[in-house]
């Protein structure tokens, strides 16, 4: 039960000193151990003031009842009661804590008193000392404070017995005094103290901040961010190690910018160069081949118009149509590696001719809408959309087991945004990463050489939409880059 | 609006422990002490007058208040339980307030002086016993000077200052006047200064102490004191002792029913046989009670009415 309870404390005060800001933390170790310290001692030097207050008062109150008693036993013996009356009234006046002093005779009738005309007849009995007594001291609870009633015998008690009263009045004022004045200091104590903490958090917190802004900064890419050391302590260790550390990252960004640039260039020479290549070999397949086919067609055509044998008409006819065939093949391979109309053309032209390809050989539907304006876009541009709806479509017509397919090629203010979407099964682009799939990897690489984005939205039985966006740079802005 | 709480939190922290600290806590909380209303005041009760009327003794002052007490405190108890009545003790400051009350029928036995006897016997003192001491019923006077003063008689202390005890201690006074007197001189222009002490021990040690060069006193109080103080012998020096004179009485007032008087005489006369009268004889240094006549005290009344005219000791 107690450890759970002292568990539940230790708990919540984890919690809370947790939940607070540093600042909190320094000003409630100063305010806190300031006022701990300063009401400890407050409290301790009081109780010992009491203490030391009480023993003075109760030691004053038995010597001036020893003095009166003493002084007073001849003036009993002799039954002098003025002088007798006389000597309590001085020994009153020369002492200010004194509340009273009586002496009663033997019998217990008092035969002098301080309190004027009457008397207060309970104070009587509340007290005595026997006659081989030195003293007797009772602590007395009175209408005007606590009073220290010392009873002393007057020759050994055969003349009686005097009681003196000392109160603590001004013992109460000396440690009212004494508190307040304590009290006062406290209170300053704190303020200088509350001065000191606003500083030590100051002093504290700065480089804190300007830590935690600088890794802000870091966290966002800005590696040029450094804090200045502003103390030769612990913070200031921190701060040279967060200085290192943002160097080595920024040293770090940089080899891994100059070798994502490498990389770039490098595909991007890789694609040129295939790109070259296709572009070649098309027009090779073009120029070359199929001229050496169509006329291989043409002569053919006359041996067929000669020819009177039926049998070697019938096969100069298939011959022909063999070759017939392959001059399509040719050509359409040539449109494959890279379509005429792409150089020749434009984006539009190309991309209708390939989607109205694609559609027969796939007999898929497909509908091509292209909004690029006039002016054609950069080679390299039109290259990449050309080669992404190229790619795009081969997957929908591999995978996606669609009955309609668009493509959309929108040329807005700054960037050209291509769209592919199908009406297929769709996947999980969660779990089939995109990295993963080579398809959807040619794109991305494509889109990101150009500094485009490729998002894809997917889900199963709910088709698939490629959404890819390629910014138009500026001159400049392009240069940069290659 | 989190900071405001938390700045208000702190102040409070302050407030309670600076009220903690404040005079309103009583510093001394005296628990179970009993509780006196010091206004709650009424006249005093007034004595009560007790049934069994007592028998009041009273002791001139030879020596000081708590020594005569403190002596003759036995004598009393013995005289208490052999008269079977309470017996009540009555000091006064001089030997003319017993004289005074002696007469007023205040006090029934006193313990007098010489000459108190002498000036009383007008108004009706009887003597009623007189203390045998070193088997004389005899006493004399001292005139003591400091041990290390150069006075070697009444003549050297001439323009010093003298102490007497009571304004009528025959020894005190009465005899240290018939010396002047018979020099021809009177005490106020004799000594520089003169002043009373009211008891012979305190005219001693005044002597002792310097506060006076010169004291008369009764001898068997001067024997007292050093055989108590033998210290003192080495700071006062006796420079003249008197005749004898009659013992200081046990007297009677003029009240007094003849039957008590006689009753006490035989208590006192007797009580040396007594193993308890004995000892209460022994811590006075008497050797017993005897009877006095008058003209016991026949010297001592020559010297008193030598000065009378000087003292008016007779009132």
């Amino acid at each position: 039960m107690k450890t759970s309870r002292w568990r539940d404390w230790a708990q919540w005060f984890w919690a809370f000193a947790g939940s607070v800001s540093i600042r909190t933390k320094i000003f409630g170790i100063v305010l806190g151990s300031t006022l701990l310290l300063s009401v400890a001692f407050t409290l301790q030097f009081r109780a010992v003031q009491i203490r030391l207050l009480e023993q003075k008062a109760r030691e004053q109150g038995v010597s001036v009842a020893r003095d009166v008693a003493a002084r007073a036993t001849d003036l009993i013996l002799i039954n002098d009661l003025y002088a007798l009356h006389q000597l309590l009234l001085e020994t009153q006046s020369n002492y200010q804590d004194i509340r009273y002093i009586f002496v009663i005779d033997p019998q217990g009738e008092v035969l002098a008193h301080t309190f004027g005309d009457e008397f207060p007849i309970e104070l009587l009995d509340a007290n005595w000392a026997a006659g081989d007594d030195f003293q007797n001291t009772r602590v007395l609870q009175t209408n005007e404070g606590m009073v220290w009633d010392v009873a002393v015998p007057i020759f050994d008690g055969r003349a009686g017995v005097a009681r003196v009263g000392v109160s603590d009045t001004s013992l109460r004022q000396t440690i009212t005094n004494l508190t307040t004045q304590l009290s006062v200091t406290i209170v300053a104590v704190l303020t200088a103290s509350l001065l000191a903490a606003t500083f030590l958090t100051w002093l504290l917190t700065r480089p804190i901040l300007a830590l935690v802004s600088a890794t802000e900064a870091v966290s966002k890419g800005d590696f040029s961010q450094r804090v200045p050391r502003w103390a030769d302590d612990e913070i200031g260790d921190l701060a040279e190690a967060f200085n290192q550390m943002t160097a080595e990252l920024a040293r770090a960004d940089e080899l891994q910018r100059e070798r994502e640039q490498l990389r770039r260039q490098l595909l991007e020479g890789v694609i040129a160069a295939q790109e070259d290549e296709r572009r070649r070999i098309a027009r090779e397949l073009h120029d070359s081949t199929s001229q050496s086919l169509t006329s291989l067609m043409v002569s053919l055509r006359n041996i067929e118009a000669v020819c009177e044998k039926p049998q070697l008409l019938e096969q100069v006819t298939n011959m022909r149509q063999v070759l017939s065939q392959t001059l399509d093949e040719v050509h359409n391979l040539a449109v494959q590696l890279r379509p005429a109309a792409l150089d020749d053309l434009g984006l539009e032209a190309a991309l209708g001719r390939f989607v109205q390809e694609w559609q027969r050989q796939h007999r898929i539907q497909a509908d091509l809408t292209v909004h690029i304006g006039e002016n054609r876009l950069p080679e390299i541009i039109e290259t990449a959309i050309y080669r992404i709806v190229q790619e795009a479509l081969t997957n929908v017509a591999r995978h996606a087991q669609a009955t309609s397919a668009s493509v959309l090629v929108h040329h807005r203010q700054r960037d050209v945004v291509t769209v592919i979407e199908d009406d297929g099964i769709g996947f999980d682009p969660g779990t089939v990463s995109a990295n993963g799939h080579l398809g959807l990897l040619g794109i991305r690489e494509r889109a990101e050489l150009l500094q485009g984005r490729m998002t894809i939205e997917s889900a199963p039985g709910k088709g698939t939409s490629v959404f890819v966006s390629i910014p138009l740079l500026t001159p400049e802005e392009n240069g940069e880059i290659t | 609006m989190v900071k405001k709480t938390r700045w208000i939190a702190y102040f409070s922290v302050l407030l309670l422990g600076g009220m903690a600290l404040s005079g309103c806590v009583s510093p001394l909380p005296a628990y179970g002490a009993p509780y006196i209303n010091l206004d709650n005041r009424a006249p005093l009760p007034q004595a009560k007058s007790g049934e069994i009327k007592p028998l009041k003794v009273a002791i001139a002052a030879v020596i000081s208040p708590q020594g005569l007490a403190e002596s003759y405190a036995p004598l009393l108890e013995y005289l208490e339980s052999a008269l079977g009545r309470p017996v009540e003790v009555v000091q006064r400051r001089t030997y003319s307030e017993i004289n005074d009350l002696l007469v007023a029928g205040e006090v029934d036995v006193a313990f007098v002086c010489t000459s108190s006897y002498l000036a009383g016997r007008q108004f009706g003192l009887q003597l009623l016993a007189a203390p045998q001491v070193d088997g004389k019923v005899t006493y004399r006077a001292k005139v003591i000077v400091s041990a290390g003063s150069l006075v070697q008689s009444m003549e050297d202390l001439r323009g010093k200052v003298f102490a007497f005890t009571d304004p009528i201690s025959f020894t005190g006074r009465v005899y240290p006047t018939y010396l002047l007197q018979q020099m021809g001189e009177r005490p106020e222009t004799f000594f520089a200064r003169t002043f009373f002490t009211y008891s012979h021990d305190d005219a001693i040690y005044a002597v002792a102490h310097g506060v006076a060069d010169g004291a008369s006193v009764d001898a068997l109080v001067l024997d007292f004191a050093l055989k108590r103080d033998p210290e003192l012998a080495s700071r006062i020096r006796v420079i003249h002792t008197s005749e004898p004179f009659g013992m200081p009485p046990v007297v009677v007032g003029p009240h007094i029913s003849p039957h008590l008087k006689v009753e006490l005489q035989e208590i006192m006369l007797s009580m040396h046989l007594d193993p308890a009268g004995q000892r209460a004889l022994d811590v006075l240094d008497y050797d017993r009670f005897v009877m006095v006549q008058d003209q016991d005290y026949r010297t001592a009344e020559v010297v008193a009415s030598a000065v009378e005219s000087i003292l008016d000791v007779k009132q």
